[in-house]
């Protein structure tokens, strides 16, 4: 039951499961009910029915006239970039993971996440003026320059070290944004700390546009790389004899993953734990070629994000908890049961 | 005696003479810089109506001590940690002990409301020895056992866990946040002198059974198998091994909070130094942590005059790059 795709004289050539395509187009319709609930959740109650109509712009069905521009206005974008910021985190973890061939990795634990913070809370806190305009790009700049330092610092040692010297990294970035946090100016050191939480709320179309476009592309970039990922998987030697060129696909694979995380940490601030889990639970819901495996880990991402950021608006309602709270409280004890079980 | 040991032994009066000048180093520099006759008239002639020698005696020398009491148990656990383990990046915050206790004290002092402070150390430590227990667990039991990764994963996740947690309480709770936020990054500025009574004793047995069993780490740093051939029962020193760094570990959160990275290079810089002899080196930890730690503290009250720099960050900001450099170093 497969399907072959080849196009570009076989340059460009991927297999789907066919199994594996109807779990994607499951996982696309459960993402839609679950931002249907997203939307219709909150502190101010608006009801499926109503959610429904005001999603269709059907205004003269509804039973609260309010609810069409809560849902419009603050609702919906904040569940798109749940969402979206989710499918990045997702994509930025598998490769991360496959590039370091560690099911481990994940880009808040190696210092990804710690560095793109790092640039904004610097911004944040010293030029507040430009943090509107600049502050994706200095997150990118920031958590590639984490990467390459990491990078530089591992040399040409085992894949593990990636992850433990990410760890020392991490600890140090951590605490100078403490200093950063506690000396800088209130006013600044707030707006900085709710982003730091993760957290979903204050986010705009704006945001949406960000992130819509850089999914876009960077899914359309892990896709084209996906060939090499299964031939990377097994071993630097394996890969090479199947005529893989190792140096350009680990750059781009780390790009992709450096990339996603800092944009989706730029808006959203560092959700911990997304990029380990999506991976996994793509893994285990079926077994996919690489693409789809990415396709899948972007929708498992996706959801993720949305339920932990409706579940942050229930738990302690009225008061709400950042999304990435909530995902360190699910993801660090399955984290855990992913290092307990023995690899298959 | 021969060379070694005579090295040695000069190095403890050496260490002896830094610990003092450490020591008068911390009570003079501050806010108001005091001189060392006053200082030292503090010591012997103290006039209740001089101002400098009330500073010295009610703010600067509770301080100080706490600053040595705190960085020699914090260097001993971490240097107990890497002889048994035989792992040489185990440290009490990597493996998510320290969070642990924070969390069980911010838990205590919120849900118990209890005005008494003789319970401290011990909530602290029931914090510690659980996240010991179960951090432990997971990395005993994820394949390849309990090597230095596994360790350190799953401390980074225990922490990640106990740190939400811990967001999560100061959200609902701010009262609370308030009194505990310099606590909880660590710092020797809100720390209690009473607390360090209560304290005086844990200390002892920390220390004292260390010193006590520092022989037989050495036997067990060389491997289990050498170690049962030196008639050691492992599994005996090894619990009492883990009672007397968890003792030191939950003194220290209780005195000063989560103090990063001083387990971690405390000993390093003491192995660099007297080799592998643990009867060497726990009397060293303690002298060299109670320096390091005072040395920081001093530099925390004085780099950005009239405020401090927490303690707890620059511990972290100088203990993070020779974790760097120890992984790139030691982990093939």
């Amino acid at each position: 039951m497969q399907l072959t795709i080849r196009l570009f004289e076989q340059r460009f050539s991927m297999r789907f499961i066919k199994s594996a395509l109807l779990y994607s187009v499951i996982l696309s319709l459960v993402l839609l009910a679950v931002m249907a609930l997203a939307t219709s959740t909150g502190s101010y109650s608006v009801s499926l029915h109503d959610s429904f109509f005001s999603l269709l712009k059907q205004d003269q069905w509804l039973n609260d006239p309010q609810a069409s521009l809560i849902i419009w206005e603050f609702r919906l974008p904040r569940s798109l970039v749940a969402a979206l910021s989710g499918a990045l985190f997702g994509l930025s973890g598998a490769l991360l993971q496959n590039m370091t061939r560690n099911p481990l990795s994940d880009p808040s634990l190696v210092g990804i996440s710690q560095g793109a913070a790092l640039a904004v809370v610097v911004l944040t806190i010293l030029f507040p003026a430009y943090i509107d305009n600049y502050r994706e790009i200095s997150a990118f700049v920031g958590a590639v320059l984490i990467a390459v330092i990491i990078q530089l610092l591992r040399g040409k040692g085992h894949p593990l070290k990636f992850i433990l010297l990410g760890i020392g990294v991490a600890a140090f970035i951590s605490a100078i944004i403490s200093t950063l946090l506690t000396y800088g100016n209130l006013q600044s050191a707030m707006t900085a700390l709710s982003w730091l939480a993760g957290s979903t709320h204050a986010t705009g179309w704006h945001d949406v546009k960000t992130l819509l476009i850089a999914f876009i592309v960077f899914i359309c970039l892990s896709v084209y790389q996906a060939r090499t990922m299964s031939g990377i998987s097994l071993g630097d030697e394996v890969a090479i004899g199947l005529g893989i060129n190792l140096k350009s696909v680990m750059y781009l694979q780390l790009t992709i993953s450096v990339g996603a995380a800092a944009i989706a940490t730029a808006v959203v601030g560092p959700l911990g734990f997304i990029g380990l889990l999506a991976p996994h639970l793509a893994r285990k819901i079926t077994r996919s070629g690489p693409a789809n495996h990415l396709l899948l880990t972007a929708l498992v991402g996706a959801i993720l994000v949305l339920a932990a950021d409706i579940l942050g608006k229930i738990l302690f309602a009225p008061t709400q908890l950042a999304a990435g709270l909530v995902t360190s409280l699910i993801g660090a004890p399955l984290f855990a049961y992913l290092l307990i079980r023995k690899p298959s | 005696m021969n060379r070694q040991q005579w090295l040695s032994s000069t190095g403890i009066i050496v260490m002896l003479v830094l610990l003092i000048l450490a020591l008068i180093w911390h009570l003079s520099i501050g806010t108001k810089t005091i001189s060392l006759i006053d200082i030292t008239h503090s010591f012997y002639a103290f006039d209740e109506d001089n101002f400098n020698h009330l500073v010295i005696q009610e703010l600067r020398l509770p301080r100080a001590i706490i600053a040595i009491c705190v960085g020699a148990c914090l260097a001993v656990s971490g240097a107990l940690m890497q002889g048994v383990t035989r792992n040489p990046l185990a440290d009490p915050g990597l493996l998510g002990m320290l969070t642990g206790g924070a969390l069980a004290v911010v838990y205590w002092s919120t849900f118990v409301h209890a005005e008494s402070l003789v319970w401290l150390p011990l909530v602290a430590a029931i914090g510690a020895l659980i996240s010991a227990v179960i951090v432990w667990g997971i990395a005993s039991r994820a394949p390849g056992g309990t090597t230095p990764l596994n360790l350190i994963l799953s401390g980074s996740a225990f922490t990640a866990f106990s740190a939400a947690l811990l967001a999560i309480h100061h959200l609902l709770d701010e009262q609370t946040f308030q009194e505990m936020r310099t606590w909880l990054v660590g710092s020797l500025l809100a720390s209690d002198i009473n607390v360090l009574y209560w304290c005086i004793p844990w200390i002892i047995i920390g220390l004292g059974g260390a010193i006590a069993l520092a022989p037989s780490i050495t036997a067990l740093s060389m491997g289990e198998e050498v170690a049962t051939g030196l008639g050691i029962n492992i599994r005996r020193r090894k619990w009492q091994l883990l009672a007397c760094v968890v003792i030191l570990t939950s003194v220290a959160v209780a005195l000063a909070g989560p103090l990063g990275f001083i387990g971690l290079v405390i000993p390093h810089v003491v192995r660099f130094w007297v080799g592998a002899d643990y009867r060497w080196i726990v009397p060293y930890c303690i002298l060299l942590g109670a320096i390091y730690l005072l040395f920081i503290d001093t530099l925390a009250r004085w780099i950005i005059q009239p405020q401090e720099v927490a303690t707890g960050l620059i511990t972290i900001l100088i203990g993070a790059p020779l974790f760097i450099w120890l992984v790139k170093m030691r982990v093939r």
